[in-house]
């Protein structure tokens, strides 16, 4: 794996825990990438250190991920199975054995160097760790600026100072010969440096800043501790203008004719949280051209801005000059009515977009991988992360501008692809964890320690988190509480293992943030220190707490207290659990037969597991059957006939058509289906591919559809090119309607693909006809990421775009049969007549009614449109929050097919992490009935939505603990009181209900 | 609201530029409209460089051939020099304005053209004029400026290091206006001179938008510069 940012974090996980050796190769000190420079990520306003922190912490203490920092791949030579990899590291000067990460040489260190961390703002030193929650947590010596390894004899402070004797100034490169099986690159991206760009004033206005330097300034972890600070004066910005498409679409003065993908959104998230750093009065401009919210749950989170005061000018800024107010600046600009305005502003962010970075040119002239017309590393339209070399696979933003979730798939998807050629040696090369000794506390008295987080200033802003930890110290059976500015960082992980033994603690409270995301952090930490894991309890004086009563830190912190008191009262009631597992049924369901199950059910059969693919319908295919050819030109149903000749043919994959399913049982490790035509099916895991559907247009969205025959579809339209209708040349002018049945009230959503299908389609009618007049009525183009060549494309044919907006739809009507369209002009205000041939309706996807159905057999949740919820929008893309579940594909969201196969691979590799075991961890907290209180009225059985309650010969109810998932609804059912979940007993919720109230 | 019928879209002028400039790039067009934000000229008569290209597309011709705005635009081509799709728009000014009878032009530029060629400067001024206000400006400076009394004011100097234009408004109305620049020549000790004909820098022709006539007037300029043997020819305008 080289690049240890979000996506070769996620390809090593998903590779190490399926039974494979993973050696990380990055080249900085610490693994995190660009995602640990982030303050927040959208759409969900996660704090991005946060949701990243325990992905870097699980690399970090994998037993089965040799981490290389420091690091860069020099050679590979050999084949898909059997490569041989040279990698070079580089001397850290500072012994990470010895290590402790006190801090004390970066505090001696003399010599001050600009922080490439925070982007160039503000100064580190020679010695340095590059973030606080940097993993590994190692402090190392910059060979360029100590002052000892420039001229030895000089300086050497830090090395009077390191009280482990951590500091070897005579450190050298070291060289690795690794054999692997196969390489993954995740080389990541560079930030566009806008210096050149004189008219934004960059480089010579101080106010003037990038997206990334922006994040630092907002960053708890940045130059200025999240107090969000300009940087000529450092005072608190009142007015902040967005110019977006800085180092993006611009072949003249940048040469990037593609779309940076993210900034949009990035230009948005910013624009939010600004305003909630800003105290008081705060106005955020965004300027741009196209607003690009075209992935799951962007355009709602757009709209929530406009409606949250974030000011939008669809126009462009040329120059950005000083104000006569010292440090603000000026901008003139030309709104879409041509009249001129001038906006004076504290700050101007360039939403700079992302080009290759020089190693990644570097790297695939060594390996001799293709590059595309824009540098990117070349991939395939149907296999998108393999590279042009056989073994060597990409993933995230190397071979594409894109966002974490997609980077995130296509990690997985790699990772399915190197463990498909790998499959025969899973388990050969890696080592078990083992745990030491749980100690037995059954006698013990309670003895609890409370760790108070700062969360960086995420808590402390707002709590008085010194006073919090002093009140946990009275509670009774407390005996060891303490602050942290991270808990989850890696120094204070060992830490608490250290305090755990030292103190003799026997249970453990963190104050902190969500369980859903830190909990299986800790509670390792709980093992590793010898104790049971459920001897653990967290309070989110967080999500909670400060980020919800910002403006009232007095009761916050009082809030903070009593979630404390209560955390340590439920803790101090329970007991030891035993660590439950359930074999695993070594095969895999997939529903759905289009290209997404296909790809899914094909990629865990070469992996050697067995697969039933079902589909409703008599053909494989699905929706791609019904399109002519993607974005690059590549038709799609020759492919789609080959992917099913494999899928039919495969003797591991059993397709059964015209099947539904009409229950299931069961749980992760062994679900039992029941189809349609009455068989079941015994299976460890699912995957969900059960597609989309294309909106038939209605109401005002109908534009004579179905009513005039000359209008149509995007499909239909498919289906005359597929059909090589020769009466396509004879058109002499054709309009496309973008956005029917999209980014409206009752679909709020925007549908992805349709602006590029719609392009497409335009450009195939003028290769058809090129003189045929082409128009495109758009409300905004989101030909996102390399798409926008598309677009370019388009327009130099002599396509037409005309921009309509809600407020204006283009008017159809038909006279004699020949339709007629009035659409207004905003540039030049005019009402332009159109009198097509053709109108074609790019109409939205949305997703099919059955989904919901088919959701609750499986106890996934779906979002209020009715796709498919995935466990986290960033991080979980694949999973759903209940386990062995997984899904992709458009039941997720509307995506291009490239997308779909690589979220189908992603699926097939997190669902490849369960089958790759035996038996896989089942849930502890399970039900316990008191035979001696139960009537026997079977209510439980009734209620349990897994099965997993059944009344015994004496009439008795009894739960069968392999099936049960703790939800606690037979406890709530129970008249009688007779059943009660482990450790969530009435004892322990009363305890903290007084705890609360005393 | 104006109404455009497209039945069919013809685009004569665009197709006219795109014939006559390969590169010239008008489909491109984004519509973002940050040519016109750096547009001096933006909102005058209606127009801004967005929207002369929006009218090309569109094919109103007849709006274009008779705007006034091409001669409010000094080409100054700061809207290329930012626009993400390099789109010359003065170029297709410059064309625009090549296109307007000569009749239809706006009389002082016509006029200042004209002049240009003949007696070779905007103003009209005799080349007579010109080499006796300088002359007599230099005469004015000796006596009332004892620190400049030795500074000079070449005519046709031969193998002077650098030939200098001068713009025709300044001998004809600002005539002491002209002084300031030979004294920085003076104190860095430059050797330079002007010429007695085709001195005038400005090319006015070129905003009247005739190739040939500003052709005749820059050759006769580079022709006088080369006879003197001047290296080094230093354009005020």
């Amino acid at each position: 794996m080289i690049g240890g940012g979000i996506a070769g974090v996620q390809a090593a996980l998903d590779l190490a825990n399926s039974g494979f050796l993973v050696h990380l190769v990055e080249g900085t000190t610490s693994i995190g990438g660009k995602m640990s420079q982030l303050d927040k990520t959208f759409p969900t306003n996660d704090c991005s250190a946060c949701i990243l922190s325990p992905k870097l912490v699980e690399c970090g203490r994998h037993f089965n991920i040799n981490l290389l920092t420091l690091s860069d791949l020099i050679a590979l030579e050999g084949e898909p199975g059997r490569f041989k990899a040279v990698v070079r590291q580089r001397p850290r000067y500072i012994d990470p054995e010895k290590c402790i990460a006190c801090g004390l040489c970066a505090e001696k260190c003399p010599k001050k160097v600009s922080n490439a961390f925070n982007e160039g703002i503000g100064e580190r030193k020679a010695a340095y760790l590059s973030y606080p929650q940097a993993v590994p947590l190692k402090y190392a010596l910059d060979p360029d600026h100590c002052i000892w390894i420039n001229k030895p004899g000089r300086c050497g402070l830090c090395a009077k100072v390191c009280p482990a004797g951590a500091i070897n100034f005579d450190d050298t490169a070291k060289e690795h010969v690794l054999e692997v099986g196969s390489v993954v690159l995740a080389l990541g991206f560079s930030p566009y440096d806008p210096s050149s760009l004189d008219f934004t004033g960059y480089g010579r206005l101080p106010n003037v800043v990038t997206a990334m330097e922006f994040e630092r300034l907002l960053s708890p972890s940045g130059p200025c501790m999240g107090h969000m600070e300009r940087p000529s004066d450092g005072r608190e910005p009142k007015r902040i203008a967005w110019l977006q498409c800085v180092g993006s679409r611009d072949i003249n003065r940048v040469g990037h004719p593609y779309c940076s993908s993210i900034c949009c959104m990035f230009a948005l998230k910013q624009a939010v949280i600004a305003k909630e750093h800003a105290h008081g009065e705060f106005e955020p401009s965004i300027f741009y051209m196209d607003m690009r919210t075209h992935g799951k749950g962007f355009e709602n989170y757009y709209n929530r801005a406009k409606d949250n005061g974030v000011h939008f000018h669809r126009a462009r800024v040329h120059s950005v000059i000083p104000a006569a107010d010292p440090g603000n600046l000026q901008l003139r600009y030309v709104d879409e009515q041509g009249q001129v305005n001038f906006g004076e502003f504290d700050m101007v962010v360039l939403s700079t977009g992302l080009q290759v970075g020089k190693q990644t040119l570097n790297m695939a002239a060594m390996l001799g991988l293709e590059l595309d017309a824009d540098n990117f590393i070349k991939t395939d339209s149907f296999n998108p992360v393999a590279t042009s070399r056989p073994g060597i696979y990409v993933c995230g933003a190397a071979s594409e501008p894109k966002d974490i979730p997609q980077s995130v798939m296509e990690a997985s998807a790699a990772a399915a692809e190197a463990g498909r050629i790998m499959a025969p040696a899973r388990w050969t090369e890696t080592s078990k964890k083992v745990y030491p000794a749980e100690m037995n506390i059954h006698s013990q008295a309670p003895r609890i320690g409370v760790f108070v987080c700062h969360c960086g200033i995420n808590i402390s802003s707002v709590v008085d988190v010194e006073a919090v930890a002093a009140h946990a110290k009275n509670l009774d059976g407390v005996v060891f509480s303490q602050c942290n500015l991270f808990t989850c960082s890696q120094d204070t992980i060992n830490q608490m293992v250290s305090i755990i033994k030292e103190q003799g603690l026997n249970r453990v409270v963190v104050a902190s943030c969500s369980p859903r995301t830190h909990e299986p952090l800790f509670q390792e930490t709980l093992r590793d220190a010898g104790l049971n894991k459920f001897l653990f309890e967290m309070a989110n004086i967080r999500d909670q707490d400060s980020w919800v009563h910002q403006l009232e830190p007095e009761k916050a912190t009082a809030k903070a207290k009593d979630l404390v008191a209560m955390a340590v009262a439920r803790v101090r009631g329970e007991g030891a659990l035993p660590y439950n597992t359930v074999p695993v049924t070594k095969s895999a369901l997939v529903i759905g037969g289009g290209v997404s199950g296909m790809t899914a059910a094909l990629s865990m059969a070469e992996q050697n597991y067995p697969v039933t693919l079902i589909e409703q319908s008599d053909l494989l295919g699905g929706n791609g059957r019904k399109v002519y050819r993607n974005w690059k030109g590549d038709k799609f149903l020759p492919f789609i006939d080959e992917l099913t000749a494999r899928v039919t043919t495969h003797p591991q994959i059993s397709v059964k058509l015209n099947t539904e399913i009409s229950d299931v049982t069961g749980s992760v490790g062994k679900f039992i289906t029941t189809f349609s035509d009455g068989h079941s099916f015994e299976h460890g895991v699912a995957v969900m591919a059960v597609g989309g559907k294309a909106y038939q247009p209605e109401g005002q969205w109908q534009f004579l559809h179905g009513v005039n025959p000359n209008v149509q579809t995007l499909l239909e339209l498919d289906q005359r090119f597929i059909d090589e209708d020769a009466t396509l040349k004879s058109i002499k002018q054709a309009v496309f309607i973008h956005c029917v049945g999209s980014r409206i009230p009752e679909r709020p959503y925007c549908s992805r693909v349709c602006c590029t299908h719609a392009i497409d389609s335009a450009v195939r009618l003028k290769e058809l006809n090129p003189d045929m007049d082409v128009f495109m009525l758009y409300r905004d183009v989101r030909t996102y990421g390399q798409r926008e060549r598309l677009y370019q494309e388009a327009r130099a044919k002599g396509i037409l775009f005309i921009r309509y907006d809600l407020e204006h739809l283009p008017q159809v009507s038909e006279k004699d049969g020949q339709l007629v369209i009035h659409v207004h002009d905003p540039i030049i205000d005019a009402n332009v007549i159109i009198h097509p041939d053709m109108l074609v309706l790019a109409t939205a996807v949305q997703p099919r009614q059955q989904t919901g159905v088919l959701s609750k057999f499986f106890k996934c949740a779906v979002d209020s449109q009715g796709f498919l919820l995935e466990a986290h929008m960033k991080l979980r893309p694949v999973d759903f929050a209940t386990e062995g579940v997984f899904l992709a594909g458009l039941c997720h969201y509307p995506k291009p097919m490239e997308e779909a196969i690589a979220q189908a691979k992603a699926a097939a590799a997190r669902a490849s992490i369960i089958l790759a075991y035996d038996a896989v961890p089942a849930e502890s907290v399970t039900a316990v009935v008191t035979a001696a209180k139960c009537t026997g009225c079977g209510l439980c059985v009734a209620v349990c939505a897994y099965n997993a309650v059944s009344l015994n010969e004496n009439g008795v109810s009894t739960v069968n603990t392999s099936m049960c998932k703790g939800c606690g609804a037979c406890v709530a059912g129970c008249r009688s009181d007779a059943i009660s979940l482990k450790n969530i007993g009435n004892e322990q919720i009363m305890a903290a209900v007084d705890a609360a109230f005393c | 609201m104006t109404e455009i019928d497209l039945l069919p879209l013809r685009a004569e002028l665009k197709k006219q530029f795109q014939d006559k400039l390969p590169n010239a790039r008008i489909d491109y067009c984004l519509t973002c409209g940050l040519c016109a934000s750096g547009c001096a000229a933006s909102g005058i008569e209606g127009m801004d460089p967005r929207k002369l290209i929006r009218y090309l597309v569109l094919g109103q011709d007849d709006l274009l051939r008779n705007t006034n705005w091409i001669y409010s635009c000094s080409i100054c081509q700061r809207c290329e020099y930012a626009c993400p799709m390099g789109i010359n728009v003065g170029r297709f000014v410059y064309e625009l304005k090549g296109m307007r009878p000569k009749e239809q032009r706006p009389v002082n530029l016509q006029r200042s053209c004209e002049l240009q060629k003949d007696p070779g400067n905007s103003t009209g001024i005799p080349n007579e004029d010109f080499v006796w206000v300088v002359g007599d400006i230099l005469e004015e400076i000796h006596e009332n400026e004892p620190e400049w009394a030795d500074m000079q004011a070449p005519m046709d100097k031969v193998g002077a290091q650098f030939y200098l234009n001068q713009n025709a408004k300044e001998p004809t109305v600002e005539p002491e206006e002209m002084a300031f620049i030979w004294k920085i020549f003076h104190a860095v000790g430059i050797d330079w001179t002007y010429s007695s004909k085709w001195w005038d820098g400005a090319n006015y022709c070129l905003f009247s938008g005739d190739p040939e006539d500003w052709e005749y007037t820059v050759r006769k300029q580079a022709e006088t510069v080369d006879a003197l043997g001047c290296p080094t020819y230093i354009n005020t305008e």
